[in-house]
């Protein structure tokens, strides 16, 4: 009895369909799982270097200096991708204009922009885990349900109505459904908390692009009266 | 240096996510089975079957087989007595032992074979008698015509000498008268020398008879001796032959009795030890009806169906007789359980599991002790 319906056992008796519902929700949670241990280590990371960034944007380093030091724009992430785009269209505009409330218009696109590709970077992904977490117990749903309509085809077939005759098959068919709650419980949690931080740390981005601005544009009002005065 | 390790790569992340279902997968093959083998285990605790009587008829059949044994030892231990006093007696006469013998026989009711082999025996002892007697009698007989004729001649003799004397007196009488002295004298001399031949034939004639009787009456004796010591023999054979079925018909009765008293109680079983092979036939006709008993009971909790709601310590008693081929004959409730629907389950389930065809495979002599047997149905502890 062990043995007949230990669960290697029930998944490969069980039928094509089934199989193929088995097949698809296996996938789907190792995927999730690439996502899901990614994801953390991105997300680990980016903090940890927006952490670094901030320590040394506000460290009373010179600004100049500061853009010197970030390596190239494949290589940065996060606060400081932010900063290197504001820094490098202030200093690109600030020749070719006057008005400090151009060059300001012009940082702070470049630095929408900038916020935006971090986004997108840091929630890459995120969306195939919320997929996951939704569709899934609706694919091992639909696995039981055709597990237990195989179990009552084969009860009008047998003469008695046993346990033993339907146990096999719903076994089966319950263990789809197994599988989609396994596949989606983690992906919920984990999409949960993984937007939640990614979130949180683009909050930080734009609290620092909004400094930074600000920074930026108190330069300008000193520089707009000197150049005005002179 | 942090700079270079910012993006992450999916290698890491693939490996991990595939090592986690491998663990996940490993954990449920090997821990899955153990942990489903309690809830099955525990799960099917349907009926008990107790015993196939009931306590009164344990009882009863106990009491029966007790009373049996004790009056069977106490027939035993009078047999036994009878026995001793009958050889003591036999030994001291052969008459007397053939007389208790028959009484004996006389006694004994169970003996109807060994009546017909005395009964047998003592009519071919009789023909074995009667030949001889009449082989007896025709030398009686013989022996009779024999001193009948010797008699005779005697008598004739006798005759013939009376004949002769009273020739002689008249002739004496005649030459007494014709001659005085010397007629006399020679009379006298004839009649001394005549008288003396005469007591001297007669004495040998006596002698002779004498010693003819002897010996007839010693030949007699000896015939009768003989036939005296034939038919001793043959008492003895017969009785040594009665004795000999006698100790097997009481082995026998032994046996039996060994038999209920095991049955009965342990006590009468020790009292009776004894053949090894009745106790291993006793045995291997305990093991058939162990098997037998399981072999229903097993049928009967497949198609027992326990009515829901039927409480956990109710006791139903089922009275079920069967066929010589294991067909059900009938089945009745003997104890209620006080609960109908109980007790109607039960008895649907002895229906339902009819034809114990097992009944055929035991020996002959439990099966009939199985044609009615009782079954409990109590519905387990199932949690």
């Amino acid at each position: 009895m062990n043995d007949s319906m230990s669960i290697p056992h029930l998944i490969m008796n069980a039928s094509a369909v089934v199989q193929l519902v088995m097949l698809i929700l296996t996938v789907g949670s190792v995927l999730s799982w690439i996502v899901i241990f990614q994801r953390s280590f991105v997300i680990r990371r980016a903090r940890r270097a927006h952490q670094n960034f901030e320590e040394r944007f506000w460290s009373g380093i010179d600004l100049n200096e500061l853009y010197r030091e970030t390596p190239s724009e494949q290589e940065t992430v996060g606060a400081e991708q932010v900063f290197r785009a504001g820094f490098r269209e202030f200093n690109r505009l600030l020749p070719k204009t006057r008005s400090p409330q151009s060059i300001l218009d012009g940082v702070q696109r470049s630095m929408r922009v900038a916020w935006s590709r971090e986004e997108e970077r840091l929630t890459l992904h995120l969306v195939f885990l919320a997929t996951v977490a939704s569709a899934s117990p609706y694919i091992g749903l639909f696995g039981t349900v055709w597990g237990i309509m195989g179990s009552f085809q084969s009860l009008s077939m047998a003469q008695q109505a046993t346990l033993s005759t339907v146990a096999p098959w719903i076994a089966e068919a319950l263990i789809a459904t197994a599988m989609g709650l396994f596949a989606a419980i983690p992906a919920v949690i984990f999409y949960n908390r993984l937007s939640s931080e990614s979130s949180k740390l683009l909050g930080k981005y734009e609290d620092f692009a909004e400094e930074f601005h600000s920074i930026l544009h108190r330069n300008l009002q000193g520089r707009g009266d000197s150049s005005g005065a002179a | 240096m942090a700079r270079h390790d910012q993006r992450v790569g999916y290698g890491l992340p693939a490996i991990l996510a595939i090592g986690l279902h491998v663990l996940v997968l490993v954990v449920s093959v090997i821990s899955l089975p153990s942990r489903d083998a309690d809830p099955s285990s525990s799960s099917i605790v349907q009926a008990t079957l107790v015993s196939n009587e009931t306590v009164t008829d344990q009882a009863q059949r106990a009491q029966e087989a007790r009373e049996r044994a004790a009056a069977r030892q106490a027939e035993e231990e009078a047999k036994a007595a009878e026995e001793a006093e009958r050889q003591a007696a036999e030994q001291a006469e052969a008459e007397r032992q053939a007389q208790e013998q028959r009484a004996q026989a006389e006694a004994e009711r169970q003996a109807a074979q060994r009546e017909r082999e005395v009964a047998r025996q003592q009519a071919e002892e009789e023909a074995q008698r009667r030949a001889e007697e009449a082989e007896q009698q025709a030398n009686r007989r013989a022996e009779e015509a024999e001193r009948q004729r010797q008699a005779e001649l005697e008598r004739q003799r006798q005759e013939e000498e009376r004949r002769q004397a009273e020739a002689e007196r008249q002739r004496q009488e005649e030459e007494a008268r014709r001659q005085a002295e010397a007629e006399r004298q020679r009379q006298e001399e004839e009649a001394r020398r005549q008288a003396e031949a005469e007591r001297q034939r007669q004495e040998e004639e006596a002698r002779r008879q004498a010693e003819a009787e002897r010996q007839r009456q010693e030949e007699e004796a000896r015939r009768q001796a003989e036939a005296e010591r034939q038919r001793q023999e043959e008492e003895a054979r017969r009785q040594a032959e009665a004795e000999r079925q006698r100790q097997e018909e009481e082995a026998r009765r032994q046996e039996a009795a060994r038999r209920a008293a095991e049955a009965a109680s342990q006590s009468l079983d020790e009292a009776i030890a004894g053949e090894a092979s009745a106790v291993a036939n006793a045995q291997q006709g305990q093991e058939a009806a162990n098997g037998f008993i399981n072999l229903v009971r097993r049928a009967v909790e497949q198609s027992w169906a326990i009515p829901a709601g039927s409480n956990q310590g109710v006791v139903a008693t089922i009275t079920v007789r069967l066929g010589p081929s294991g067909e059900l004959l009938g089945a009745s409730v003997s104890q209620s359980s006080g609960d109908s629907a109980f007790d109607q389950s039960a008895l649907q389930a002895v229906q339902r599991a009819e034809p114990f065809t097992e009944l055929m495979r035991l020996p002959a002599s439990t099966q009939r002790e199985f044609r009615q047997f009782n079954l409990r149905f109590q519905p387990g502890d199932v949690r």
